[in-house]
Formats: C-alpha cells, structure tokens, sequence
C-alpha cells in the first residue's frame, strides 16, 4: 500500500532531523519509507523512468517542506564528490514555547485575515494550526475585531523570503524621482508604516542603501543568485520612514470650530482678528503643508516662513492645471 | 476536495506538540482544539505512531495503546519530533498585522500579550512604524459598549473637518490598510457607517441597548458620486495611488490616474498637496472643486 503524503513528508523530517551528518538523495531515496527504492534487476529503461520520477517527488517535497519554515539545510561534503546531501537542525525547525491563551489564538486568527490572499495565501490557516499547538484549550473565543485583507501584491511575500534567505533581487521599479527602471538590491528588511509596506535594502546599481515602496513594483520579484550572499548590517538606516527625531514647531491660525485634528495635536496660545492661535509640531513639513491646503482656508500658517510660502505655491498653482 | 498533505502534516504535529504538553488528552478535546472530526483526529494519531526512522524498525513516537482504545491520547515517548516553527512569510504576516493594528489603536489586549511573545520568540521579523495615536480613552469605551450591547455617544470629526455628536449603535473595529475603523448604525443617519477611530474625539458608554445588529452588506460599501482621470507629474504620484478603486498608467515623466470619488471636496484636498506637479484634471466637478478650495486657501494665506 502506497504511504500516504503526509505520513512519507513527517518521515523526510524524522530522517533528515536524525541523520549525525547528512542523508544523500540515494539514501532518502532507499531508507526512508514512502519512496520506492531502486526496483531489483530493473533494466536501465525502467531504472531511467523510476530516478526521473524519485526525483520529481523528492524535488516537490523538498520545496513544500521549505515553505512550510522547514530549514532543510544542503551540505556538501568533499570527501564524497559533488554529491549533496541534505539535513535539519531540530533546534531550528521547531517552534518554540509560546503557550499562548485562548485569547490570544483568537487574536492569531483576526491577524492572519489581514494578509490572507497576498502574503500568505492559502496558509493563513496553517498559520493559526501551527500556533493552535502552544494554545492552551478553552471555549472559542469571539472578539469584536476584524482585520479585512490589505492590498499587498506576490512581490510582498517574495520580498520577506529573499530578507530570510539573504538573496539578491531584480523588479521593476517605478520611481517618484527617475522614472521607471529595473532595480537590483539586496534586501535588509521589510517596513510597514501605517499600513504601507516598504523594502529597505543595498541598490546594487547606486551602490548605496535604499527604500523602495512595495506598491510600485511592477511584476515579479526575481532572485537572482545564491542564497545567502550578502550580510545584513546591524544598524540599518530607515531613512525618512523613521520617526523623525527633528521635530520643529509651527504656528497655525485657525477658524473657531475647525481643523480639530489640529488642535489636538496642538497648544492654544492666543486668538487674534477671530482667528485661534496654536503650536504644533511636526516632523514633516509637506505632511503639515498638506494637511492645512485640505482644510481649504479653515487654517492659516502663521510661522515659519517657508511653509506659508509652500502653501500659497500650491494653490496658485492649483488655479494654472488644465480642466478636463 | 482532499485535504492538502501539508496541512495534515501541520496538524500532526500540532496534535504531537499538544500531547506532549498538556499530558493525556481525549480525542474529543483534540478534536474541537484543532477543528476536526474525532475519526481524522484517530487517524492522525495512527499516522503519527508509524512514523519511522529511516532504515531501522525504531519507531520515534510511541503512544499507550490501552488509551488509544478509550480515545485518549497518551504518549508514551517522542524522540525530538515537534511542530515547525513559522515560515518567514508567516513571522512577518503575523507580527506585522499585529503591530500595524496596535499602531491603528485596534488591537484587543491579548494581541498584545500575544505581541510581546512573538517578539521574544521570533527576533522582530519585520519593522513596524507609525501610530495613529487612539488612546485608550477612546478604545476601551468602544469596546466595552460592544461587548455589552450598548449604545455609545461620540464626538466625531470627519475628512471635512466637520464636527458633529452622535449616538451609535457600535458592532466591532476593523483594522484596514493600517487604519482602524468602526463599524456601527448610526442613529441620526438612520444607517449603517463606518467611522475613523483616529477621528474619533470622545467616546462615552450609555445605558441604552443597541437595536441595530450588525450587517454583512454593510461595511466597506461608500457609493463612488464618479471616476474621475488626473494626469500628475511623477513626483506627485503618491497624492493618487491609494485612491479607491484606482488604475495608474505609467507615462514618460508623468502618471494618468483614473479613480472613484466619494466626496469631491475631499479628493481636491488631497489633490492640492500636489498641485505644483498637477497637469490636468477632469471631470469638470473635481476640477471646480480644486479651483474653489485654492481659492479659499489664498484669501486666508495671502
């Protein structure tokens, strides 16, 4: 009877977990159950047909193992010629200890949905399975929480495997500043900010470190070369995505009874011709530019210079574009 | 359709894992934990006590088959056979859904216990930025109103600066694309609405229970007024891309965006952060709309 492929993918991890040094595809292939040896006294055309199909199943186990988190490992040996052989650390395939409420196993679930789809397609649900084992049994719990899927492409999820693996990438990449082009980095680390992911990582061509939107990839992320061939720095720059430890301080005008998101990060200091006066402050300016333009004249900035100026700029201009 | 074999194989050793901690378990408790009949969960257990070390007869996990009879799960030995820890994929998913809803001000208590020890347990597998700044004056009324069916009165500024009070019927918070929301029957609008938390100014619990039960039509269902086409210069194109519904193509120096639009004041606000790099606008409605709120801009600036 045929095992099942379940039972033959927990042998391949029992076997490649066990193994002192390393197990090669023949030895896989002859000692651990679920794969047909080598039949006896095949002639070579049945012999042909029996290694193409070992290792069409070997290959697919492998790659769905990898995916699963499995680290197999390939180890090359010189000893026995270019032969490879494959293993598992057991430290660093399991999951840890968690022990996680039923609570908190309830949270997994809302978690997963947000991703579903894009970055973790059909494995949300082996994602919450996988956790279900550290989580203590108790009745479902039900929270008033959703998280509805987010718009994140393919390139999001290869983008994470690549930081893992330390993999060099090619995409295109269209550019608020160049234009459209390919781009070839090393990736460091994926960024979200609220809600928006970006991929940080060495611009091979450029030469320096660089922030790249995910959203503006075009097509596929492609690997190009090995696995592992560049270090990840400690200290890794994020650029303007970082809270921006300069933050200065604005004085805004505004109208009695509006731009209230002002005045809650804001500090009254004074009224002025049925004008209210407050500081704010603010890390960016075009955020605070922007963000004054769409009160449409509910707010007027006071000081400093510059971003008055930036937002009589904006609306002059405003009044030049073309009406369709 | 058949069951993936890696979800079976996850399950497997989730059932192992689970054993191994918790000492012996009934099938029917195994069952309900993991979402399975008590006939797959005996099955799996099969499954997992044939599984074999290659070339020997040695056999890793050995249960007790006088248990096995009355449906108990009783391991007897495991030699270091254990669930596979997260794939990158699913660390980053995991803890970057987490902290971008703890960043909207949407995230339930025990998602940050559960934080926390993800944290501990996976390294940080992703950076997470931002913060709309919900404070729990704002969460914890919303939340105890729902979990007790009652109405909530709130203070509410919406994308037009418009202030106004009203009183809800809230049904849950959604975490969308970073931001959080609530989802509730609004009784002046006599409707259902989808409220910004971080817009959100007061919230207070009152005494009356809600009369309207949440809805699965409702939601995420604003009727865009019209699609509308704006050609920007390159550098201003992230004004445009997360407009609703909306399709770039990529020009020379320059990107046409079409996109939906609920409310024109709102989308001319947006769009006049960007004006220096604006070509054209159309229809005519959005553009008159850019025209007046420039204006309105100018008469307090100048």
């Amino acid at each position: 009877m045929p095992v099942e492929k379940a039972q033959r993918l927990l042998n391949l991890i029992i076997g490649l977990s066990s193994t002192r040094h390393r197990l090669t595809r023949d030895q896989i292939r002859d000692t651990i159950e679920g794969y047909e040896p080598l039949p006896y006294g095949a002639d070579e055309e049945a012999r042909r047909k029996a290694d193409a199909s070992f290792e069409r199943m070997f290959e697919r186990d492998k790659k769905q193992l990898r995916e699963l988190g499995v680290p197999i490992e390939t180890v090359e040996d010189p000893v026995h010629g270019d032969e490879i052989g494959y293993r598992i650390r057991p430290a660093e395939a399991a999951m840890p200890a968690l022990d996680l409420t039923a609570a908190e196993l309830a949270v997994v679930s809302i978690a997963t949905d947000y991703w579903r789809g894009a970055v973790l397609g059909g494995d949300a649900h082996q994602t919450v399975m996988k956790l279900a084992s550290s989580a203590e049994h108790g009745p479902r719990v039900e929270l008033p929480f959703a998280a509805l899927p987010a718009v994140a492409n393919d390139a999001f999820g290869s983008l994470v495997e690549a930081v893992a693996d330390r993999q060099t990438v090619r995409f295109e990449y269209s550019s608020v500043s160049s234009g459209a082009g390919t781009r070839t980095i090393d990736p460091w680390r994926v960024v979200l900010r609220a809600g928006i992911a970006y991929v940080i990582g060495f611009d091979r061509d450029r030469e320096e470190p660089r922030t790249f939107r995910v959203q503006r990839i075009g097509g596929k992320v492609r690997p190009v070369g090995e696995p592992g061939a560049y270090a990840i720095p400690k200290d890794i720059p994020l650029g303007a995505l970082a809270e921006s430890g300069d933050v200065a301080t604005a004085r805004i005008a505004l109208r009695p009874e509006s731009a209230h998101a002002l005045r809650r990060r804001g500090t009254p200091v004074g009224a002025e011709e049925g004008w209210e006066l407050y500081d704010v402050d603010y890390a960016h300016a075009d955020a605070l530019v922007a963000e004054v333009l769409a009160l449409a004249g509910g707010a007027r900035i006071v000081a400093p210079a510059p971003l008055a100026d930036a937002v009589i700029k904006a609306a002059t201009a405003a009044l030049e574009v073309e009406r369709g | 359709m058949a069951e993936q074999a890696t979800d079976r194989l996850v399950r497997m050793l989730g059932i192992l894992t689970y054993v191994e901690r918790h000492g012996d378990t009934p099938f029917s408790e195994l069952a309900e934990h993991f979402g399975v009949t008590v006939a797959q969960v005996r099955s799996d257990i099969n499954a997992l006590w044939v599984a074999s070390e290659p070339g020997d007869s040695w056999l890793p996990i050995d249960f007790s088959a006088d248990a096995f009879d009355q449906d108990i799960a009783s391991l007897v030995r495991n030699d270091g056979v254990t669930q596979v820890r997260l794939s990158p994929r699913e660390a980053v998913a995991l803890v970057g859904a987490l902290s971008t809803m703890r960043g909207a001000g949407a995230l339930p208590e025990a998602g940050t216990q559960l934080l926390e020890k993800l944290r501990d347990a996976l390294a940080e597998p992703v950076t997470v930025v931002g913060d709309d700044q919900v404070g729990p004056e704002i969460r914890e009324p919303l939340v105890e109103a729902i979990d007790r069916y009652r109405r909530v009165e709130i203070e509410y500024v919406d994308a037009m600066d418009r202030r106004s009070t009203r009183v809800v019927d809230p049904h849950r918070l959604v975490v969308i694309d970073g931001h959080a929301y609530l989802e509730c029957f609004c009784r002046r609008a006599q409707d259902y609405r989808v409220l910004r938390l971080d817009r959100i100014a007061s919230a207070t619990v009152l005494d009356g229970a809600i009369e309207h039960p949440p809805t699965d039509s409702a939601g995420f269902s604003l009727t865009p007024a019209f699609r509308a086409t704006v050609t920007v210069g390159r550098a201003g194109r992230y004004a445009v891309e997360d407009m609703p519904g909306v399709v770039i193509e990529d020009a020379d120096d320059a990107v046409v965006a079409t996109f939906d639009v609920v409310d024109a004041a709102f989308v001319a606000g947006r769009l006049l952060a960007v004006a220096p790099h604006l070509r054209s606008v159309s229809p005519r409605r959005l553009a008159d709309a850019l025209e007046r709120q420039a204006k309105a801009v100018l008469d307090v600036q100048r």
